[in-house]
């Protein structure tokens, strides 16, 4: 049998494991940055903080009550996570730029860094959360209660001590154990590993006594089928008639603003995330983490329902059935399991806390009634710390009476319900925050505090009904007796839920003045500059601009505030950066804007942007006024700025366009000339076969007294001129069908060396009189080709050879040779060879070497030779021979 | 924004927009019919498969983006 001695004793143990847990876990992840707290699923794990005892024990008491109500606290954070690119990924970016530490440090910087709005905000949470806190002490008191009540031997030393003395024993254990891990040292980035360690650790508990709990009764109830067909014959049916109403609704929504702004949530979620990518794991891994949670409460609840006798706590059935059948082991493991759950949620909410209400109340006190920055010379980092160990104790306190107070309500669920209805009174102000530029912060003090005082109307007056006569006669009658101000039936709108109709008026007054106001005033400067920063957080590669411009400040004061804040080390260490990086001596360093700016935000890390931002004010003096004239153009800038690089991607698009027009236009001229030279080349080689073709036929006609000796002369020049012109002409169409490759032409497997044969042989008269020298010859080889053109290649160069060749013992040395998978031929002579400055040109058309001296060809033969064999994959050079003259070397790839 | 990023990020708009509207009312009355299957209520077989369904979806999307964030407008 379980007694409350023994599980009061387990959970210290717990509590203990917890608190060793949280130890290494930071020594850890300080050491190594690359641990695997850092991953993924530590990350998800820790969100999972979400899911507290009103998970554990009270979805089960609410499925029990109203059936499906209690799915919508889970469906509504899992659309936020479905849609985590938009709103979460945005909230997680911002949230690193600008090193916000909470979620009224995000509002406030959004809105010009205003202090009051931060404050407003941290009061508001801090009661708003009282509820939840409460429920939490609750849910655990009774949890001790119920095993101390199912045996008559389980009171223990719990004899005589009631719920309240119990709740007060279990509220300063928690305190006293936040405070032991939760604020050792203040981390730049407000980051606590340790702590992150734990609650990973406890969500896994947590489940895993919920799945074992379900399993359990799963199992004894026979299969779900059983289970709900025996409740059925009881009578007792899941009804959805009346689920999908305003309730539904309303409770959807309020936990769709909770998952993002609960104080807890917002620092698991946005500040201790440490990879923006543990977003793309987190956005189906929690909502599967509440799938698994919720899987066996609506079983768990009618199983209940139908074994526990009438009357008893629905809210503990996860706890009271495994007593119930003499499972002392598993109702131990569901109490470690409800009890992990509270513990996660108030450790990290009062962490959250203490953290908003150190950095936006109590720093700005101290930066208020401390004149100047010399006074205080311990740092503030300690001031800091014992700042949040004080409220830690005030938020448990506040828990506590409220516990005190309403501890005659029955239900889990409800208490927690008040609780999101305030603390969604953020959600509007923090998308406008994200999303609409204009929001200013008049209308979002405005709407949070009219949002505010409807819902202490409306919702958490009316949670003390049950204790307060006065306010039991308000809730009937109204205040004096107005009616249409009764907080459950404001303006007469009767019949509604009363959480309905809460958080219909707050929200919709909330939703109203911040859009009214925010139409109606204009923002100041640096208001303007924060909601483009925010806004645009993706718009463009964001330089993060500071807010101060160079005054009066010297590098001097700023390390003295950097010091105080952050630390001798890490202010040494900021300072010593940056004068490396400007390259100048750290006695010598000049504050630029941007350092300024980067000393703001490392300040904002550790006590909230507002008191950052008056903190450096107080020593950067005369910023403001020129800051207000710099940001009010900020504003502007940022659309000229946008504007000019649309106008830049547009003029860079005409300039590379205007640019290859150009280049084609070179081209086409470049083209154009060619053709004109090459028309004047070939009219001037056509006109002098012409002109000698037309002065020897006028002769002809005249009749004159011609011999027929000169006559036959005549006849026979006008005939060879003739057939050069028809040569040079075929050869010019030759040459263009080549280079435009018109001619169909085939590479086909040739032997070289039959062509380089058929060659010489067609030389034969050509190379009368002439010594050839056959320079050692390769065997049959194979070469891709025409073997015709590759004929006409070897004649021509041949016939050069011997041509341009004065030499009184003229001499052809013809060599070929495989060797490296290519086969060259070498044509070489002994004639003048091929002057210098000739050497590049030979190659082009209408070039003759300066020697030539027939004008038997066009100059084109080399140009078609040359053609040839580039069409062939070969090469046709001018190389070093072995003879004093010109050597061509034609290679050719052998074929394999 | 390439092509591709851009129509995940569609498609991750569809299904949160889709998971909000199927959960409320009225579609969620379409489901809503005093039919039992195995023993356990249809409405809730409907419920926690939607969110079996938008849990699987969220999966693959969030795979299909590609990793690095780039500047893209959120």
């Amino acid at each position: 049998m379980l007694s409350a001695d023994f599980v009061i004793a387990t959970a210290i143990a717990y509590v203990g494991l917890l608190f060793v847990l949280a130890y290494f876990g930071d020594r850890r992840a300080r050491s190594n940055k690359r641990s695997f707290l850092h991953s993924p699923a530590v990350y998800t794990l820790s969100i999972s903080v979400y899911c507290t005892s009103w998970t554990f024990y009270g979805a089960v008491g609410n499925a029990a009550r109203s059936g499906l109500e209690f799915l919508t606290i889970y469906l509504g954070p899992t659309l936020v996570f479905v849609g985590w690119w938009f709103l979460l990924r945005r909230l997680v970016r911002i949230s690193h730029l600008q090193r916000i530490t909470s979620v009224a440090d995000l509002l406030s910087s959004r809105f010009g860094k205003s202090n009051r709005l931060a404050v407003l905000i941290t009061c508001i949470a801090v009661v708003g959360i009282a509820p939840y806190i409460a429920l939490q002490l609750k849910a655990v008191t009774s949890s001790i209660q119920a095993v101390a009540g199912s045996s008559e031997f389980g009171q223990g030393s719990l004899q005589g001590i009631d719920d309240v003395g119990l709740a007060f024993g279990i509220a300063a254990g928690m305190a006293l154990f936040t405070i032991l891990f939760g604020t050792r040292h203040v981390d730049a980035k407000e980051q606590h590993h340790g702590v992150v360690a734990a609650i990973a650790f406890e969500a896994v508990v947590k489940l895993t006594a919920l799945l074992a709990v379900g399993i359990f009764v799963v199992y004894v109830g026979g299969g779900f089928e059983s289970i709900f067909a025996e409740a059925a014959a009881k009578g007792i049916v899941v009804d959805a008639q009346d689920t999908f109403d305003a309730r539904w609704l309303t409770t959807l929504g309020l936990s769709v603003a909770a998952i993002v702004c609960l104080p807890r949530q917002f620092q698991v979620t946005v500040v201790e995330n440490s990879d923006e990518n543990h977003l793309r794991v987190a956005s189906w891994a929690f909502p599967a983490y509440m799938l698994l949670m919720s899987l066996f409460i609506l079983p768990i609840a009618v199983f209940g329902l139908t074994k526990m006798p009438a009357g008893s706590n629905p809210d503990m059935f996860a706890l009271t059935l495994p007593l119930a059948f003499g499972q002392d082991g598993l109702a131990l493991f569901a109490f470690i399991g409800g009890f992990s759950s509270a513990t996660s949620m108030i450790i990290l909410e009062s962490i959250a806390l203490s953290i908003m209400v150190s950095n936006h109340i109590v720093m700005p006190l101290i930066l208020r009634f401390s004149s100047g920055v010399s006074s205080d010379g311990r740092g503030v980092t300690r001031l800091l710390l014992v700042a949040r160990r004080f409220s830690i104790v005030l938020i448990l306190s506040l828990g506590f009476f409220y516990f005190f107070f309403t501890r005659d309500s029955d239900a889990l669920a409800p208490i927690g319900l008040i609780s999101f209805t305030a603390i969604a009174q953020f959600f509007p102000a923090v998308i406008a925050a994200l999303f609409w530029r204009d929001a200013s912060l008049k209308a979002a003090t405005t709407a949070i505090a009219a949002g505010f005082v409807f819902w202490v109307w409306c919702s958490f007056l009316p949670s003390f009904e049950s204790v307060s006569p006065h306010v039991a006669w308000l809730l009937a009658n109204g205040p004096w007796g107005i009616s249409w101000l009764r907080p459950e039936a404001m303006f007469g709108l009767d019949g509604l839920d009363p959480l309905a109709h809460a958080a219909f008026w707050s929200l919709s007054a909330n939703i109203l003045l911040l859009t009214l106001v925010s139409l109606v005033t204009s923002p100041s400067a640096l208001e303007r500059i924060q909601a483009s920063i925010f806004v645009d957080v993706f718009k463009r590669g964001h330089v993060p601009r500071g807010n101060f411009v160079p005054g009066s400040a010297t590098a001097n004061d700023l390390f003295f505030v950097a010091e105080r804040v952050l630390g001798d080390r890490r202010a040494a260490a900021l300072f010593e950066a940056e004068a490396r990086d400007s390259g100048v001596d750290p006695d010598m360093l000049e504050p630029s804007p941007g350092f300024i700016g980067r000393l703001e935000r490392e300040l904002a890390g550790s006590i909230g942007a507002a008191s950052a931002h008056v903190m450096l004010s107080k020593v950067v003096s005369g910023s403001d006024v020129s800051l207000e004239e710099m940001m009010q153009m900020a504003d502007e800038t940022q659309q000229v700025i946008s504007y000019s690089q649309e106008l830049e991607k547009t003029s860079a698009e005409l300039r590379s366009t205007a640019q290859q027009l150009e280049d084609a236009n070179a081209q086409l001229r470049e083209l154009d000339s060619q053709k004109d030279e090459f028309l004047s080349q070939v009219s001037h080689e056509v006109r002098t076969p012409m002109t000698s073709i037309r002065s020897f036929s006028e002769i002809l006609l005249d009749g004159g007294e011609i011999d027929a000796g000169q006559r036959q002369h005549f006849v026979s020049t006008i005939h060879q001129e003739s057939l050069r012109l028809t040569k040079l002409l075929d050869e010019i169409l030759d040459l263009s069908a080549l280079e435009r490759g018109e001619r169909s032409w085939e590479n086909r497997p040739v032997d070289a060396e039959a062509a380089l044969d058929r060659a010489l042989t067609v030389c034969e008269g050509l190379l009368r009189g002439v010594m050839v020298e056959q320079g050692g010859r390769a065997q049959t080889t194979m070469v891709e080709g025409d073997a015709d053109r590759l004929c006409q290649v070897f004649i021509n160069l041949i016939s050069n050879a011997v041509k341009y060749n004065d030499s009184a013992k003229p001499l052809l040395r013809i060599a070929s040779t495989v060797r490296a998978g290519s086969y060259t031929v070498d044509i070489a002579d002994n004639g003048p060879g091929i002057a210098k400055g000739e050497r590049k040109l030979i190659f082009e058309k209408f070039s003759r070497g300066q020697r030539a001296t027939d004008q038997s060809g066009a100059g084109l033969g080399l140009a078609i030779s040359r053609q040839i064999v580039t069409r062939m994959n070969g090469s046709l050079d001018l190389v070093q021979g072995a003879l004093p003259g010109a050597c061509f070397r034609v290679r050719l790839a052998v074929m394999r | 924004m390439s092509e591709r990023p851009r129509r995940i990020r569609g498609g991750m708009f569809l299904l949160t927009m889709l998971g909000g509207l199927l959960m409320l009312p009225p579609l969620v009355y379409v489901f809503d019919q005093n039919i039992s299957h195995f023993g356990i209520p249809q409405i809730v077989f409907y419920l926690f498969a939607l969110w079996l369904l938008l849990v699987i979806g969220t999966g693959l999307l969030a795979h299909a983006m590609p990793r690095d964030p780039g500047d893209g407008e959120g």
